[in-house]
């Protein structure tokens, strides 16, 4: 194997890495772009919907069937999470919210824990093995998979936001929630759903990282920092810079993985750290953010 | 001093505005066949924000169709009275429209009561399109129903409706609302309100930061549109020039209390109260 | 008893009230290792040095207002350079103290430059991906930390003419360095430095017009955070003798917020309550299930939050507040988050309005109105002395 296929076979590998990075990365935009707040909790709340899926397909459902099931119910979760946790301190200084994000990070992790223990569970692979060889470089179908998931979800976001009216009204209660109030826009809902919409694509980042990562409450503590890192480099107010970073920092993550030996396959959770505190060195809204709105 | 009255208005005061012939532009008579001069109607009106009391117990109403403005000196509580209208402050008292008492509602419901809030400093929705900051003003007409073919088609027609009032609107429709001169987002703004045909336009400080000019196309605009729609307006104003111009009553606000109210027109007449409480220059009066 | 209680809220009586608590407190202090059997003494002495880091982390946090995920980092870093140096350079305990100390210092402002030129947010990232990024470095770094296997050291030994038993000696040595730790806290707070730090976390604009150097203001703030975490890490190695990566994952970081959000934001004895938390809830419930100190944690976190944001130690202050307030406030709009990092808003039941504006600050009233809701309406200060 050439050298240029070797880099490209690492590249693709940290595509299909970078997508899960996204989707989770794309979750936590879109609750900073309804509250301004970061959501700590966000990777639990996609274990917990995983964590779903694997019972309703352990007990005996298809996983096709099962999936769409699973986004509902997290749907739904994050609708209750938005109406019983973070209401009662809207408003309140971001510490006291993201403080209260953490609690619910903890308490997730450990409920996870307290009802399917914390041993590893196999997760079903949802993509058949093989792939498809292009010119010396193998692109396994789960990766295509995920990155076509990927793909939909942005596409459909994209069509929600951009084409229908409850997205329209979305956009204007992130935007300006006072002024959607004068509107008539009964904001709290509009919040709900934002929350339950961030919950869903968090959930399909954990349906998509299982299979890999092997299911576990600990699961998704490192994607969130990765997802951290690809929203603080494609700008936390960026849906578009939470999906291109996401895959920037999955390849970056494969290749010092891989070509760097300092850091090696053990050090590579060193690399969102590096990232962002690059980004912000650099260029602090990153790389789709607006400077205006970086700066509280 | 004893025809615009001191302290509180008597009811009847408003029913019969009174308004007299004056030369010019202010021909504003309409309002006074209105056969519902309570239609808003703000009684024994307590306001402010958490301990600090802002308004001390306010007495007016307003005219179905007719335009109010309140005047006043920085802090008096102008921007207060309208918050409390549109539920953006709390309150006691009562404020009533149309006879449904809204103090107590939120923003949200009390816009769904018709109330229309054009903030100070406007409340644009910057990231959005002109078109999409109008079409968020038609939300509450779309919401209630199902959208089908007839509920679009209404929604475009208040869309032409709007983009004639503010043909400068039409031409920036597919342009992203910050990127709007202050003047043209004022009008995105009371476009943005008068879409959904509110029984009451409420506009805050509407000149604030815009050139003289573009100022006066404005308040045309509103007289317009208040003449045609009958669309009842409240509107704070520092100019009160400007105001008094357009307005068929004014009351004017010290310290949270109101200290003068009466037809638009006496009181732009009357040198002596436009130089004590508006702080209008004598020889500038006549010019308008 | 009734003299006490007739001059009770005078200057002199207050003084003196202070000055019996503090002899009483070191009563105790002193004597409780006599009194309690090895493993109580030793739970004790981790309350104490938890304490420290916890005192730290309420520099940043409760006083600073900005949040630090990572605090076991360096926690760690000054648990394993003390290590390190007896391991391998045996320099006897007391004097890694201070290099473990320096080191977190300097550690936390080479991290709270680039984390602390933008929001509080960043911190918070920077820092958990740092408490995430530790223990595998620490197990790469293996001819020095000893792996994942860890560095066993020796504990202090009490010397021949105090005739106490190792726990009690361990035991004063913590208490004598928590005790300087938490003066040390306390003067920090007071000094121009603690008052810079508070109007930074009331107000960043007005501080800054003030002339306050915000970032500069945040990023000590942040450093010596670090140094008293680093403290602390130091004398974990002296009384477990023993250190491991996996002693100091991230579990420790949200640990130690849990306990101080627990135990108190911005007071000055919230840190040993909080301290006391941490040490105890978790030996108490691990019993039950390796899951329930973080379902505690958890939802004691969030409801600390909702109910009572200065935590326990704030309860016996907050109470008689809170009545007030109910009893005066008809119309409430919950004023801008000028004075209290801490306050939520007011019971949205108190105001006219079910959902009255949330996001205050957007459209404040007019600027000359005397009653102006930026400054009458904000809430009582919440930190306690």
């Amino acid at each position: 194997m050439s050298a240029v296929t070797d880099l490209l076979q690492q590249v693709v590998e940290g595509l299909g890495s970078g997508a899960v990075y996204a989707s989770l990365a794309l979750a936590l935009v879109l609750i900073h772009r309804f509250t301004g707040i970061v959501n700590f909790a966000q990777g639990e709340l996609a274990m917990l919907s995983t964590y779903v899926a694997w019972q309703l397909v352990a007990s005996g459902m298809p996983f096709w069937l099962a999936l769409p099931v699973t986004l509902a119910v997290s749907f739904a979760g994050g609708m209750l999470v938005e109406r019983i946790v973070i209401r009662p301190v809207q408003g309140a200084p971001e510490l006291t919210v993201v403080i209260v994000t953490v609690g619910l990070f903890i308490f997730v992790n450990a409920l996870a824990g307290l009802i399917w223990s914390f041993t590893v569970k196999d997760f079903p692979r949802q993509f058949p093995d093989g792939g498809l060889d292009l010119a010396g470089v193998r692109v396994d179908w789960s990766t295509l998979g995920i990155l076509g998931v990927v793909a939909v979800v942005m596409g459909l976001l994209y069509l929600l936001f951009q084409h229908t009216s409850s997205g329209l009204v979305m956009r204007a209660v992130a935007c300006n929630p006072s002024s959607a109030r004068l509107s008539g826009i009964r904001v709290g809902r509009v919040l709900m759903l934002g929350w339950g919409l961030a919950a869903t694509v968090g959930a399909v980042s954990g349906v998509l990282v299982a299979p890999v990562l092997f299911l576990e409450p600990n699961m998704m503590g490192g994607v969130l920092i990765y997802a951290f890192a690809a929203a603080t480099l494609g700008g936390f107010d960026s849906p578009v810079g939470a999906v291109v970073g996401g895959l920037i920092v999955g390849v970056a993550e494969t290749l010092t993985g891989a070509y760097v030996d300092v850091i090696g396959a053990d050090l590579k959770v060193g690399v969102p750290l590096m990232i962002i505190l690059a980004v912000l060195l650099v260029r602090p809204q990153g790389l789709f953010g607006r400077a205006a709105v970086v700066r509280a | 001093m004893s025809e615009p009255t001191t302290g509180r208005t008597e009811p009847g005061a408003s029913a019969e505005p009174d308004v007299p012939e004056v030369s010019g532009t202010t021909g504003r008579t309409e309002a006074g066949a209105s056969a519902e001069p309570d239609f808003l109607k703000v009684s024994g009106l307590h306001a402010g924000y958490g301990r600090a009391r802002v308004l001390q117990g306010l007495d007016f109403s307003v005219a179905r169709g007719e335009v109010c403005a309140i005047l006043g000196p920085n802090g008096a509580g102008k921007t207060t009275t309208l918050r409390a209208l549109s539920g953006m402050a709390g309150g006691r008292g009562s404020v009533t429209l149309d006879g449904t008492e809204l103090l107590g509602r939120s923003p949200e419901q009390a816009a769904r009561l018709g109330v229309a809030h054009v903030p100070e400093g406007r409340g644009t929705f910057n990231d959005l399109t002109v078109e999409e900051n109008l079409r968020i003003g038609a939300h509450l007409r779309t919401a209630r129903r199902w959208r089908g073919r007839a509920e679009r088609a209404a929604v475009t027609a208040d869309l032409e409706r709007i983009y004639g009032h503010f043909p400068r609107l039409r031409q920036r429709s597919r342009q992203a609302a910050g990127s709007l001169s202050g003047g043209e987002q004022q009008m995105l703004a009371i476009g943005r309100a008068l879409i959904r045909r509110p029984a009451l336009l409420l506009l805050d400080e509407p000149s604030l930061g815009l050139a003289p000019l573009v100022t006066r196309e404005l308040f045309e605009i509103v007289r317009a549109v208040n003449e045609e729609e009958r669309t009842t307006v409240v509107v704070v104003e520092q100019n009160a020039r400007l105001a008094l111009d357009i307005a068929h009553r004014a009351h004017v606000l010290e310290a949270g209390r109101l200290v003068l109210s009466g037809p638009a027109a006496r009181i732009r007449e009357d040198g002596h109260i436009a130089e004590v409480y508006l702080g209008v220059p004598a020889h500038a009066r006549k010019a308008g | 008893m009734s003299t006490i209680a007739v001059t009770l809220g005078t200057d002199r009586a207050r003084r003196l009230r202070a000055a019996l608590t503090v002899l009483l407190a070191a009563a105790v202090a002193v004597g409780a290792p006599f009194y309690f059997a090895p493993f109580q003494v030793f739970q004790l002495t981790m309350v104490l040095l938890y304490a420290v880091a916890l005192a730290g982390l309420n520099l940043l946090v409760g006083f600073g207002g900005q949040i630090s995920l990572g605090h076991g980092a360096f926690f760690a870093a000054g648990a394993y350079t003390s290590a390190v140096m007896l391991d391998r350079y045996d320099t006897g305990h007391l004097a890694t103290l201070p290099v473990a100390a320096a080191g977190c210092f300097l550690l936390g402002l080479a991290l709270g430059v680039p984390a602390l030129r933008l929001r509080g947010l960043y911190l918070a990232l920077v820092t958990l991906s740092l408490a995430v990024f530790l223990p595998p470095l620490l197990k790469r770094l293996e001819p020095v930390t000893g792996g994942s296997m860890g560095l066993i050291v020796d504990k202090p030994q009490p010397p021949a003419w105090s005739g106490l038993a190792e726990d009690q000696w361990t035991y004063f040595v913590v208490l004598a360095v928590t005790a300087v730790a938490l003066l040390l806290a306390r003067n920090l707070l007071r000094s121009r430095v603690g008052r810079a730090l508070r109007a930074v976390r009331d107000d960043e604009s007005a501080a800054e017009v003030m002339g306050v150097r915000l970032s500069l203001h945040k990023t000590l703030a942040f450093a010596w955070s670090a140094m008293f975490a680093g403290v602390a890490g130091c004398l974990y190695t002296w009384v477990i003798g023993f250190v491991s990566p996996d002693s100091f994952s991230f579990v420790l970081s949200v640990t130690l917020l849990a306990g101080l959000v627990v135990g108190g934001l911005a007071s000055l004895y919230g840190p040993l309550l909080g301290a006391a938390f941490v040490t105890y809830v978790p030996s108490v419930s691990q019993d039950l299930s390796e899951a329930a100190p973080g379902v505690v944690f958890g939802l004691l976190i969030i409801a600390v939050m909702f109910v009572a944001p200065t935590g326990l130690a704030g309860l016996p202050g907050r109470v008689p507040v809170a009545v007030a307030r109910r009893l005066s406030d008809v119309a409430a709009r919950r004023p801008s988050g000028v004075s209290a990092v801490l306050h939520r808003t007011p019971p949205a039941a108190s105001a006219p309005g079910p959902e009255s504006p949330s996001r205050p600050g957007t459209r404040a009233s007019e600027p000359l109105t005397p009653a102006d809701p930026e400054t009458v309406g904000a809430p009582p200060r919440t930190e306690k002395e």
